[in-house]
């Protein structure tokens, strides 16, 4: 059986419970009969394959949740073999081209190449062309962008594409001026309460108004993580009554701690005490940028308001050095002791003109 | 030899003008010196026993002469053909013959009187005088000389030389031995001759030309010096080979594996480990150990060293033919294969570990063909190396010869007793005339640190310069020694601590010279080729020095540094930019005045980072496998869980949250007795682990305690620390074994479902089959509460039998109650249930059915 978060998604674009004016637009959009290349972007768990996989129901009807999982193995230009998990129906498919790591502009290059040069032949097929969705595309490298933009114009008579992606910072340009960029925001606490007791209701009991407050409240606006939550505090606890304590992550307690430590004291013990839980973090593959961002948060909120835009520039400092290097737990150090340093500064109140 | 030689072939007019005699004489003289046959010395034999018959004494040192002369009879038989019957043929032509006096004007000086004497005899008892010629020399003396019969070309081959033999004992002035005396005499003294100003010249060359590295190589055995246990350990190893490359009888049965190893181990005897790997320092003598022990050993040494290219095609192409015949070209002597530098010039990492994988393979190749001598050349027969390979290195642990190592006999070298170094240097010195003190030889020995080889280029190089061996010298000439060998660790003690005083005199550094350290320690860094191994170093080292620095100033500064150094080599290696690795020393050296202290705490191998990358790779591998369980579970719902899939979303959310949805606190009671909320929540955890591909398996801890395993352990994400996430009970072994049991009864109905949806999609194939399959497909929301039902109705009768209280029975192997389970299944809606069985003490209470639902 599935998960809530799956088991409850939403099929279709009428299902959807918020961001209406962008499900009215999908529709018409669909039916309009020119669809174009599309670039769905917004922040984790807002809902952007939800979206994805309502607007091809739209678009193909019921045959595109017959849905297909398979292996593909590519070859690298080295004769590596590069496997990648591909999703398909009969009018779709699905990929993540970062699964192949370096080498997605083979995965780019070849799988689409193939999808675009064969037509649809389902003559019952509603359109004409094949969509590729492609998760992940911000993770793309530079290369499978530019094998992309070509194609994207050459076979548009055969697919469509949709991009799935957190941010289109790192998009290219050319490729962001030939989609439609569609913007699916975080969900409103409203919003979430909406879906979360819609949720409870399916799943036959009812959720008091403080526990969703408290669900939404430590979600930020991530509901697929929002309904995991609520799923897991349905299983701790059934009746969902009395003092709930609301399943963190178990790495985000983690990072507090480490801030808590880093604020706690500064001292040459400390950081090594703080390098210890830094690598307890990445060995359990928690991503280093995760890790900083969640960390600075925390430090944040516990420090004086004057430092607080230091700390944040030291962290986005580190941060970009860290995507250059390779031994990411260099650069989190670094921001740690720079962290310390600048703490100390403002506790003994030592002239901070040479920091700037 | 050469004497006669020039005699056989005298000049074709005199020829002619001599009498047949004479030719006759010399003919086969020359013959006897340069084709000498087989037949015609056997017949010269004889004729030599005829001489001794009837000559005096003066003919016996003949004998010795004629021997050695039937010795060297090697040529072919028509040479010898045709000079007899061109003998022959000048003796038949008598009637041609020349005045006498003209044709004896020479031979009769040449005749010496012993050899006349008897010849009267001869041909009076030959007693054919109608066939013989009458001659007068000078003297007046009467000579018949025998005319030739006619006979058979047999017979005349049998008789001919006999006369012509008869002769030539009597013809040569000088014996023929005195003459092959005279002439080897003469060549000796003429072969040495050569050598005297070869060799002269050869050694006042040698002088200015080879190294005395090689000149003063131990040749024997007995002259290496050094440990002497390693030089005994590798020639045991080598003869250990002896069984099998010489056969049993030369090499010493070994003590007590010789029984055992001759069938399980390997059947042509080879030692145990195929492979000798000698590994130490540069200079101490491992190379001229591998070939002196070679030699020794008897064997004909092939070198591969790092100057050839190593490829897995090499092993293929050079060694494996070299080894297979055993032999080298025109040798008759074993083979033994030195493979000298066998960690260095490896560079990619591929050609290294195929070549040492292929060799490894060589020794390992199973024979197809028990015929040990492998006449069979077959295709692609492989068979195993029957001869020993001795490997060279310099670093034990370089990472291209861990396959090899578990292979290998390992030797290592160590720097001998200086005392030992400095005495054969100081023999060297003595031979070579250079006058050296023993205190600046001990303090070459140890600025080379034990080098032998590094200690004699420099005397030589001292004595090219026709100075005495002082101690200045020493330290002038070593200016380029000083960093010949840098570990990991010492570069990172010298990065933090300063040189100890010992050391900067042993370099004799001046004050100034002493205080400059970029130089110095960007060196010894670049040298050491691990840049990044020492940034690690340091980085794990630093912080655990207790200095005091009120402001984290260095801190900064030092991690500014190592920022700077990854982001230069992440910069290098990305863009394969390797020009730029000359500045990766130099981020390193701010260590040093940063952090150096005298005396401070000396750094060791910090293994943190190697064990974090292991556990990440270990949890990597554990986020695959619950990966693969969604893929599988995604492609079983109808895609349901793909979306879950993302890299951060797999790690940050549902990791965690997957282990607290599968954890509800469930009680260990009978799941027959369990309260309908729990019951609920049972479905729903065993329906979501089921699908999900969650198992709990028994196993047996190590203290014989029953418990169950999460597999995929996929409970290490909520553990950090080693502790688990507190918020998360850890479920009963209880509660696991209901858990368990549960989950097997679905997987079981599971598979039945699909047997009988199959059946009936048979039945009715044109029906309603298809709207069958569809539905779990396209709305499992229907079909889940379907599945519920169905699980509800047999939950009682699936059940393995427990006591009435819900007693759990504590060791049910889970064999049996599948087994069980299976055959309840069979009846899927009979409702089995026995009343008050088993204890009689049982507390009887009316009870609801409804209860047991």
């Amino acid at each position: 059986m599935s998960l809530w978060v799956d088991q409850f998604r939403p099929r279709t674009l009428d299902d959807l419970h918020y961001h209406q004016g962008l499900s009215a637009r999908l529709k018409s959009l669909a039916a309009s009969g020119d669809f174009p290349h599309m670039l769905f972007y917004g922040p984790s768990g807002a809902g952007k394959k939800t979206r994805i996989t309502c607007t091809l129901r739209q678009l193909f009807g019921g045959g595109v949740e017959k849905l297909k999982i398979d292996q593909r193995i590519f070859l690298s230009p080295s004769k590596r073999k590069l496997e990648v998990n591909i999703v398909q129906s009969n009018f779709h498919i699905e990929i993540t081209p970062s699964e192949a790591g370096n080498y997605d502009r083979v995965v780019i290059q070849e799988l689409l190449k193939e999808i675009a040069q064969t037509q649809q032949v389902d003559l019952n097929a509603k359109q004409r062309f094949k969509v590729v969705i492609i998760n992940e595309a911000d993770s793309l490298s530079r290369d499978a962008q530019a094998a992309l933009r070509r194609t994207m114009e050459k076979y548009m008579s055969n697919m469509r594409i949709i991009l799935c992606a957190n941010s289109t910072s790192r998009l290219i340009a050319p490729i962001k001026s030939r989609c439609l960029l569609m913007r699916v925001a975080a969900p409103s606490p409203g919003e979430m309460e909406l879906v979360l007791k819609h949720v409870a209701k399916r799943a036959t009991f009812t959720l008091p108004p403080e526990a969703a407050a408290k669900i939404i409240d430590d979600t930020g606006g991530n509901l697929r993580k929002a309904i995991l939550v609520l799923e897991a505090l349905k299983m701790q606890s059934p009746d969902l009554s009395g003092p709930l304590t609301i399943a963190k992550p178990d790495w985000e307690t983690y990072c507090h701690k480490v801030a808590d430590l880093i604020v706690g004291e500064q001292s040459p013990a400390r950081v090594m005490e703080v390098r210890g839980k830094f690598y307890e973090l990445l060995s359990h593959c928690i991503p280093p940028t995760i890790i900083l961002k969640t960390v600075a948060e925390r430090v944040v909120e516990r420090v004086d308001e004057s430092l607080k835009a230091d700390i944040m520039h030291w962290a986005a400092f580190y941060e970009v050095r860290m995507r250059v290097g390779s031994k990411k737990i260099y650069h989190l150090e670094a921001w740690v002791v720079k962290v310390m340093s600048l703490y100390k500064h403002f506790f003994f109140d030592i002239d901070m003109s040479s920091f700037d | 030899m050469v004497a006669f030689v020039s005699n056989g072939l005298l000049p074709a007019p005199k020829l002619d003008t001599t009498n047949s005699v004479k030719t006759a004489t010399f003919q086969p003289n020359g013959l006897l010196g340069q084709k000498s046959s087989l037949l015609s010395t056997s017949i010269l034999g004889v004729a030599v026993e005829k001489n001794l018959t009837y000559e005096t004494d003066s003919c016996n040192p003949t004998v010795p002469h004629f021997a050695p002369n039937g010795l060297l009879s090697v040529t072919s038989k028509p040479p010898q053909y045709t000079i007899s019957t061109e003998l022959n043929s000048s003796s038949q032509d008598d009637d041609d013959l020349p005045p006498v006096s003209e044709a004896f004007g020479l031979p009769t000086m040449l005749l010496s009187e012993h050899a006349l004497a008897p010849q009267p005899l001869s041909s009076s008892t030959a007693s054919t005088s109608r066939f013989s010629v009458r001659a007068t020399t000078f003297d007046g003396k009467t000579l018949f000389i025998r005319r030739k019969p006619k006979v058979s070309q047999d017979a005349r081959r049998r008789i001919s030389p006999t006369y012509n033999s008869q002769r030539i004992g009597n013809l040569l002035e000088v014996p023929i031995h005195r003459l092959m005396d005279d002439l080897s005499t003469v060549a000796a003294a003429k072969l040495a001759d050569n050598r005297q100003p070869t060799a002269s010249s050869s050694k006042s060359t040698e002088v200015e030309d080879t190294l005395w590295v090689d000149r003063y190589r131990p040749q024997r055995f007995t002259e290496l010096m050094g440990n002497e246990r390693v030089a005994r350990e590798t020639m045991a190893w080598v003869k250990q080979w002896d069984w099998c490359v010489f056969g049993s009888k030369k090499g010493k049965k070994r003590p007590k594996t010789g029984d055992e190893n001759f069938n399980d181990d390997d059947e042509y005897h080879r030692p145990r480990e195929k492979f000798l790997l000698l590994s130490g320092p540069p200079g101490l003598g491992k190379t001229t150990l591998a070939h002196v022990v070679a030699r020794q050993a008897g064997y004909e040494v092939m070198e591969i060293n790092a100057s050839d290219a190593r490829s897995g095609s090499i092993v293929d192409d050079r060694i494996r033919p070299a080894l297979e015949s055993g032999s080298a070209v025109g040798s008759d002597k074993p083979v033994l294969l030195i493979i000298d530098e066998i960690d260095g010039a490896t560079g990619a990492g591929e050609n290294s570990t195929s070549f040492i994988y292929k060799l490894v393979q060589l020794a390992y190749d199973r024979p197809h063909k028990k015929n040990r001598t492998g006449q069979n050349r077959g295709a692609d027969k492989k068979r195993p190396i029957l001869r020993p390979i001795i490997c060279i290195c310099n670093d034990i642990n370089a990472s291209s010869l861990a396959k090899l190592k578990p292979h290998a006999y390992q030797i290592r070298f160590s720097r001998p007793a200086d005392i030992h170094t400095v005495k054969r240097l100081r023999e060297v010195c003595e031979m070579e005339g250079l006058k050296a003190d023993s205190r600046a030889l001990t303090a070459l020995v140890g600025i080379a640190k034990g080098d032998l080889r590094g200690c004699l280029n420099t005397l030589q190089f001292v004595k090219s310069r026709n100075e005495d061996v002082t101690e200045s010298i020493i330290r002038k000439a070593t200016t380029g020694m000083k960093e010949a060998e840098t570990s990991l660790i010492t570069v990172l003690n010298d990065l933090f601590s300063p040189m100890t005083k010992k050391r900067v005199k042993e370099l004799a550094l001046s004050e100034e010279e002493e205080s400059k350290y970029v130089a110095r320690l960007s060196r010894e860094i670049d040298s050491s080729g691990r840049e990044s191994s020492i940034a690690l170093g340091c980085f794990a080292h630093y912080a655990t020095l207790r200095q005091h620095d009120a402001n984290f100033s260095r801190y900064e500064q030092a991690n500014e540094w190592l920022v700077t150094f990854d982001m230069l080599s992440a910069e290098i290696y990305s863009h394969g930019d390797f020009a730029l690795s000359a500045y990766l020393p130099f981020t390193l050296v701010p260590f040093y005045p940063l952090f150096q202290e005298r005396g401070g705490q000396r750094v060791e191998r910090n293994q943190a980072d190697w064990d974090n990358m292991q556990l990440t790779k270990s949890n990597e591998e554990i986020y695959k496998s619950l990966a693969r369980c969604l893929r599988t579970a995604s492609t079983r719902l109808g895609g349901d869980f793909r979306h879950l899939l993302s890299t951060p979303t797999l790690q940050l959310e549902f990791a965690p949250l997957i282990n607290r949805i599968i954890s509800p606190p469930l009680r260990p009671v009978n799941s027959q007795i369990i309260k309908p909320v729990e019951r609920a929540i049972l479905t729903r955890l065993v329906s979501i682990m089921a699908s999900l591909e969650l198992r709990f398996f028994q196993e047996r801890g190590e203290d014989g305690q029953l418990s169950y395993r999460l597999d995929p352990p996929v409970d290490v994400f909520i553990t950090y620390d080693g502790k688990r996430a507190p918020d998360i009970p850890t479920s009963r072994y209880a509660v696991r074994h209901l858990v368990a049991g549960e989950i097997d009864a679905l997987l079981i109905t599971r598979d039945a479902d699909i047997v009988e949806k199959g059946t009936r999609g048979k039945h009715d194939f044109f029906g309603k089959s298809s709207s069958f399959h569809k539905r779990p497909l396209d709305d499992p929301d229907d079909a889940a509460p379907n599945k519920r039902i169905k699980i509800d109705n047999r939950d009682i009768a699936d059940k393995p039998p427990v006591d009435f209280f819900g007693r759990l029975i504590t060791v049910p192997s889970t064999s049996s109650t599948k087994s069980a389970l299976r055959k309840n299944i069979e009846k899927k809606y009979r409702v089995a249930y026995k009343f008050a069985e088993g204890n009689s003490a049982a507390v009887r209470k009316p009870v609801k059915f409804d209860t047991f639902l």
